[in-house]
């Protein structure tokens, strides 16, 4: 089996890259850096026994994903996508400048709908498999990151919808929301809570790949947190972050 | 400092030299290319084993390489391989013995990344064989921050190639390295020991060993005059008609940087250690097989040895002395012994080959070690000793000596000025800096 893996460079992608090869599944690995991939390529390669084949893609450019992704070959052969990519800006705030705030959508959300949705019949005729990763940031309107959370948000409820698609098709869709992991985007970060593992996490999407619609937290506590922050009215986290201010 | 870093105390292996640090752990090439255009001064770390503090200082921020650890090209025919400097020598391996071929000149301990092996110069227990790690490099990719990307052979920046190896990684970051592969006809050893009466027995034997396959190596005590010199040789020698079958015993990296409380070793425990060991040896057969982990990497299993120096730590001293001032080197060696009767926790004789050049440790010499623990009276014995290396134009380690300062190192490497000078040359904001090249003024 062949899948396709958007944002292969580096931490989750990465490790699911890793993981699946160890399954002896060739791969479609796409990212923003040719070097990363051709690194990443090479390596698996040498080990795995698997074929490898790297794309260099910017999400924000839909004429690039036309052209690279949406060919006869890879509709054919592609039995899997997995879209564990978070594109974040240190300074997105509300009042985020335009053109990153179209970034963020694209990268986040707009161009992995694009993708599934011209993906999805040929997917679809052979039990094809789609997995997400959103963020627990999707739960809770907040401060710092609002569009980042917002995108993730979106993302919720495409794969949500997806979900009921699974129903009706032979697709097996997955989503999992995470909470904080220990990745290049939390590092230097001062968390109140621990970061969970990607290769753990990896090793889980490779596990669970089979079923029809699971929608899971990652570290698994923080479906905990996202049931108390829908629980809690927002006037009151509204009041509480004024006491805590 | 700059914002997203992640500040951690750190402490060198041997522990005389800590500090709050901050690191950056680039996981993509162009946060490498990111990261060291946001700090003044910077180092590259690996797995910081070295014993002085080579890949950390207060005021640089670390560079931590470990997600390069990639094979990037493999070529079976021309025995070559390309990895990137994160990778450690134990993965390196578990690769490359696949096809019955290794890196003869690897440190003792397995999680060194290729990077540190590179920027030290390293040498195995076969260099007086196969020389040290230099002789295995073919190219290395480097990133500067100034300088960008640079590719070094022997036929492009020959001169950046030459600082970069044993370098201390002050050229910039070493971000991927060639090297030529070495076939490994056997994945055991047979392993000759003797027992030698003193250090003039030992030495004569460890010179007269010719055998090019043999590694031979010593373990001598010194724990007091009386019996200053006496132990064994071992000589490793490969099994012939007995293929690695790709096969490297599973090891598992243990936390060995944590030593006790307090120091456990004294004159009386390390008699005590001696007398044991010794009485094991010599009951053992003279003759056993030892698989390559056993050969290569003696401190696995043994890493409790480290872990009883104590919060103060050790000091190694790894000296390369000629042949030809061998003997007078260690009369007046044992004089000063005589005179402090230091606590010496292990010595250990063996040949090096090579050429030495800038701030290499390598020669066509003998290569003492000991290592001590680090108390007032050791630190004053050492003194001493380091002027017997002025006066015999013996190379101490400055890999291995946290201890020792900037006169010495510049009396006993007539390459030094040489090498600053050039590396100033090269790069005269001298952007990577160590807590050793401040101390090296370098």
């Amino acid at each position: 089996m062949k899948y396709l893996i958007i944002g292969a460079s580096s931490g989750l992608g990465r490790e699911l890259a890793y993981e699946y090869a160890k399954n002896k599944h060739d791969l479609v690995l796409v990212s923003r850096d040719l070097r990363d991939l051709a690194a990443i390529k090479s390596d698996l390669e040498k080990k795995s026994e698997i074929k490898v084949e790297i794309i260099e893609l910017d999400l924000n450019s839909e004429p690039e994903i036309e052209k690279n992704l949406f060919i006869e070959r890879f509709f054919n052969e592609i039995d899997g996508i997995l879209f564990p990519i978070g594109m974040m800006f240190d300074d997105d705030k509300i009042g985020l400048d335009q053109e990153k705030m179209k970034k963020l959508f694209k990268a986040n959300f707009t161009s992995i709908a694009f993708i599934i949705s011209k993906f999805l019949n040929s997917l679809s005729s052979k039990q094809g498999e789609i997995i997400g990763f959103g963020s627990i940031a999707a739960y809770l309107g907040r401060k710092l990151n609002p569009y980042y959370s917002a995108s993730k948000r979106a993302l919720e409820s495409h794969f949500e919808s997806l979900g009921f698609l699974s129903k009706k098709t032979n697709l097996k869709i997955q989503f999992y929301v995470l909470g904080y992991m220990d990745t290049n985007l939390a590092f230097g970060k001062k968390l109140k809570l621990p970061k969970g593992s990607p290769k753990k996490l990896a090793r889980i999407v490779y596990k669970n790949r089979n079923g029809k619609f699971k929608k899971i937290f990652f570290p698994r506590w923080w479906g905990l947190v996202a049931m108390i922050l829908n629980l809690v009215p927002i006037k009151i986290l509204f009041f509480m972050d004024k006491i805590f201010k | 400092m700059n914002n997203n870093s992640e500040k951690k105390f750190l402490t060198s292996f041997d522990k005389s030299y800590s500090a709050h640090i901050f690191f950056k752990k680039p996981d993509k090439y162009r946060e490498i290319e990111n990261h060291s255009r946001s700090n003044e001064s910077i180092i590259t770390i690996g797995s910081n084993y070295s014993y002085a503090p080579m890949g950390f200082d207060k005021n640089s921020l670390a560079i931590d390489l470990s997600s390069f650890n990639r094979i990037i090209d493999f070529d079976l025919d021309k025995k070559e391989i390309t990895v990137e400097a994160g990778l450690k020598i134990y993965d390196f391996l578990k690769f490359t013995l696949k096809y019955n071929l290794w890196l003869p000149q690897v440190p003792g301990y397995p999680f060194i990344t290729l990077g540190g092996i590179v920027a030290t110069n390293s040498h195995g227990k076969s260099c007086g064989t196969h020389g040290t790690i230099r002789k295995s490099i073919k190219k290395i990719k480097l990133f500067h921050k100034i300088n960008g990307w640079l590719d070094l052979s022997e036929n492009k920046n020959k001169e950046v190639f030459d600082l970069t190896i044993g370098g201390l990684g002050l050229t910039g970051t070493i971000v991927a390295i060639t090297f030529k592969l070495t076939e490994l006809g056997s994945g055991t050893f047979e392993t000759h020991t003797e027992e030698v009466k003193s250090f003039g027995d030992c030495y004569k034997k460890i010179a007269d060993n010719k055998d090019e396959e043999t590694f031979a190596y010593s373990w001598n005590r010194a724990d007091n005059i009386k019996n200053f010199g006496t132990g064994f040789i071992y000589k490793n020698k490969l099994k012939n008609n007995n293929k690695t079958n790709g096969y490297l015993r599973e090891i598992k990296q243990k936390k060995i940087s944590n030593f006790l409380p307090l120091s456990l070793w004294n004159s009386l425990s390390v008699n005590i250690a001696n007398n044991i060991y010794y009485k094991i040896q010599k009951m053992q057969k003279n003759k056993l097989n030892e698989d390559l982990i056993q050969v290569i990497f003696p401190y696995i299993g043994r890493e409790s040895y480290f872990k009883l120096f104590g919060p103060k730590g050790f000091i190694e001293s790894q000296i390369l002395v000629s042949s030809k001032n061998i003997e007078i080197f260690m009369d007046e060696f044992l004089n000063i012994f005589k005179k402090h009767s230091p606590v010496i926790t292990l010595f250990s004789l063996k040949n090096m080959r090579g050429e030495h050049n800038y701030l290499r440790f390598e020669d066509n010499s003998v290569c003492v070690s000991f290592d001590f623990t680090n108390t007032k009276k050791n630190m004053e014995f050492m003194r001493l000793v380091d002027k017997l290396c002025v006066k015999h134009k013996a190379i101490p380690s400055i890999i291995k000596d946290s201890r020792l300062d900037q006169k010495t190192v510049n009396d006993c490497y007539v390459y030094y000025q040489d090498f600053k000078n050039k590396l100033k040359n090269y790069d005269n904001k001298r952007v990577y800096q160590s807590a050793i090249s401040n101390k090296l003024d370098l």
